[in-house]
Order: C-alpha cells, then structure tokens, then sequence
C-alpha cells in the first residue's frame, strides 16, 4: 500500500477499538501509535486528537511504561514490541504516566493484526488494577 | 467494457428487473490489444461466455472475493469446458487454504457435478500480488477492501485511463467519509483519480441503517466516495435485489440530486445496467447501449 491509506485491517482494527470502553491504542507495523481510545484517554490523561501518532520515544517519554521500581522498560520487553516482532500475543503488568504525572498501574495485553503476508501492527489493551 | 452483470447478492430475474438486468456481478474488459479480462464471476459471466468468438480463448478472470454471487458463474462459462482454452483465475489470498481449493468448495459435489480437476479448459488459479502485475498491455494493482472476508478491488490501467471496480465495499465502515483522513477510509488509494470507478451503491439510507456491517455501502457513501477520490465518473454498481427497475430510476433520479450537490456532472454518474458497454478512455466516456 503506497503513502496515505493505512492497510484495511487497521482501519478495521481502530473502527473496532473507538467502540470499545475497554482503553486500547493501535499501533502501525512500526511502532509507532496511529490511535488510542476515549478509555485509555481518561488513564493518559490526554485525548489522541490533542497529541497525535508518537513515535516509540515519544510515548515512552510521554507515558512511561515504568516498571515497579519505576525504571522504565526497555522497549523490546514490552508487550506491543513483543507481538509485532514475535507475531504473538504478549501480556505484562506495568505503570503508566498520565501527562498530568499521575501514575497507574496496569495490566497490558498486546494482540499482532496479522494477515497472510505480514503484521500490520498490533492493539494493545489495557486496564488499571488495584495495587494492594 | 462491457457489463454482463450489475446485481448483488443473489441472480435476480424477472419482468421487474428487465431492464438493469438480475445476473450478478461480471464486467468483461477488452484491452487494447484484445487481450481479455473478467472481473467476477457472477451469473452474468454465463452470457459473457456464449457471446465470445471462437478466438478468444485466453481470458483471465479476476475474483473479488469467494461470495456465491462472485463466483456462481464459473460453472456456466462455456470456455472453462472447451480444451482449447486457457484460464487464468485471479482472486484473494486467504490463511485457510489456497485460491484453488476455496473455488473447489463449490465447483465439487454435492454442489457441482464436476471438479475443478475435470474442467476441460487449462485452468491455473493465482492469489493477487501486493504489488502490481501485468496483464497484456494494462497493469493490474489489487487491494484489499472493507467487506466480509478477504475482499479485493482492481485497478486496470492502460495508457492514462484506468477502470477502478470496487463492487463489493463498505468504506463508512467505522469511518466517517466526509471527516476523516484518507489514511482511514479504506480503497482510497486504489481508487485516487480513476477514469471510471464500479462501486457498490446497494443500499438505501434507510436501508443501510439495518444492515451496517454487511459489507455494502449506501448509495450516498458511494457518492462521497467517487467525489473524495476525483474520480471521472461513477457507475454504480450491485444493486440490491429487492431493487425494481422502477425503483432503480428513482433511485438514480436522487441520486443525480446529490450527485449535484456534490459538485458532480450528472453525466459523470450512471447505473450499472446489463449489457452496457463503455469505452475506458481519458476524455469523457462515450457509452452505446448493445
């Protein structure tokens, strides 16, 4: 597919996650995160229209994830990075940073969109959990 | 071209339907050096078959996707029976199972008295590549489309004319078309600039609103959707069933309405009609009726 026009799967994949009140963000084959929910908004702090597509730097920057010492983690153990290089499912539990500086902690699940060819990119969803 | 079939869903005969005509989708292109194609498999397909001369017996036939009305014709098509024939079936990849043996659910018993393996023709089945091929003098681009299961449309483009068929799509799908960016609105690439876009326009608003999800479009996205991609004109396509041949003329008299209000030249917009012929080319189209 030339520039402009995202692979029908994401398309889909994003018509499907703008339904859901389970916060999720796609992302593109690269990384790079091309939408995110009015669910996972209100954990981030910031609607995806106000910020855009990010770039992994940027998010990581942005958002953490950090890990229970509140180290970030590294990019290749998390589960989005996991399921668009591996092509499988990945969970792990993280925190999170609003932009505001709040922290979450939550539990992430990263699913790859594949199709015959290749991975497309991958949703991830997510939801806060109790820290006791 | 020439249209051998314009209805969706399911081959719909009858004194009401006489003149759009009720075989299912099949669009014959002729390119400029003879060289033939087929896009879909419907019904209509039948017809086009016993209307080819004996020369022509090297066609390839390009596949949407599997849906009974897509592929019901192929049983019917004189040349896949005659051994002097070469037939090249192009069509959607899937993870299930090849190209050959999707087809071969239906042209295998009980549905069909005959197997693939027995057809008379030499048959050969290809899944479409990512990238563009060739096909005589045209170059063929394929991709996929909002509709229910692996879905493509074509793009054939010889010189600087280009025939955009897209019979099958829902591009409103989780998508709003006058809002959103063409990054999310699905076959926009595909069909950027055409001299002739084929699209779905099945459904009524009314209609639509009963069946989102379904894989058709409402014949005002089919609008908004040849507008958005500048094509040259629209020829809508897959016409509903329960549709009448009066029903039809109504629906095109709204639909020049609209088309209007879009910006659009009422005669850059017509209805798919059975056994109408248009020549592809980058002036205006001209159309005779056969």
């Amino acid at each position: 597919m030339s520039a402009g026009q995202r692979p029908v799967e994401l398309i889909l994949a994003r018509s499907l996650l703008a339904t859901l009140s389970t916060p999720s963000f796609l992302v593109d084959e690269e990384g790079i995160v091309v939408f995110f929910n009015d669910a996972a908004s209100v954990l981030l702090g910031v609607r995806y229209e106000e910020i855009g597509r990010m770039g992994p730097e940027q998010w990581g920057t942005a958002f953490g994830p950090l890990d229970r010492s509140g180290q970030p983690v590294p990019l290749e153990e998390l589960p989005l990075t996991i399921a668009l290089r591996r092509g499988h499912p990945s969970h792990a539990r993280l925190r999170i940073r609003s932009v505001q500086g709040v922290e979450s902690e939550i539990e992430a699940a990263a699913v790859p969109i594949l199709t015959v060819q290749r991975t497309h990119g991958a949703m991830v969803f997510f939801w806060q959990v109790d820290e006791r | 071209m020439k249209i051998w079939g314009a209805r969706g869903s399911v081959p719909s005969p009858g004194p009401e339907t006489v003149r759009y005509g009720g075989n299912t989708s099949c669009v014959q292109v002729t390119l400029s050096d003879g060289t033939l194609l087929a896009l879909d498999a419907g019904t209509g397909i039948r017809s086009m078959g016993l209307a080819l001369a004996e020369k022509e017996r090297r066609i390839n036939i390009l596949l949407t996707h599997l849906h009974m009305d897509h592929i019901q014709g192929l049983m019917f098509f004189a040349p896949a029976f005659d051994p002097t024939s070469e037939i090249v079936i192009w069509g959607p990849e899937a993870p299930d199972a090849s190209l050959r043996d999707r087809i071969a659910r239906y042209i295998s018993a009980p549905l069909s008295p005959v197997e693939v393996r027995e057809l008379p023709c030499h048959v050969s089945f290809n899944e479409a590549p990512h990238t563009e091929w060739e096909i005589g003098p045209a170059t063929i681009r394929a991709a996929s489309v909002t509709h229910r299961g692996p879905t493509l449309g074509y793009r054939i483009t010889e010189g600087d004319a280009s025939l955009c068929y897209i019979p099958d799509h829902e591009p409103s799908l989780g998508a709003d078309l006058a809002v959103d960016g063409d990054e999310w609105i699905s076959g926009v690439e595909l069909a950027r600039g055409a001299t002739v876009l084929m699209h779905d326009g099945q459904y009524t608003s009314d209609e639509y609103s009963q069946r989102v999800g379904w894989g058709h479009s409402r014949l005002s996205d089919a609008l908004l959707f040849a507008r958005r991609v500048e094509a040259q004109r629209l020829v809508v396509f897959h016409h509903d069933p329960l549709h009448s041949d009066d029903f039809l003329d109504v629906f095109h008299g709204s639909a020049v309405e609209r088309w209007s209000d879009l910006g659009g030249a009422a005669t850059e917009l017509e209805f798919a009609t059975e056994r109408r012929e248009l020549l592809v080319d980058r002036a205006p189209p001209s159309g005779r009726s056969s």
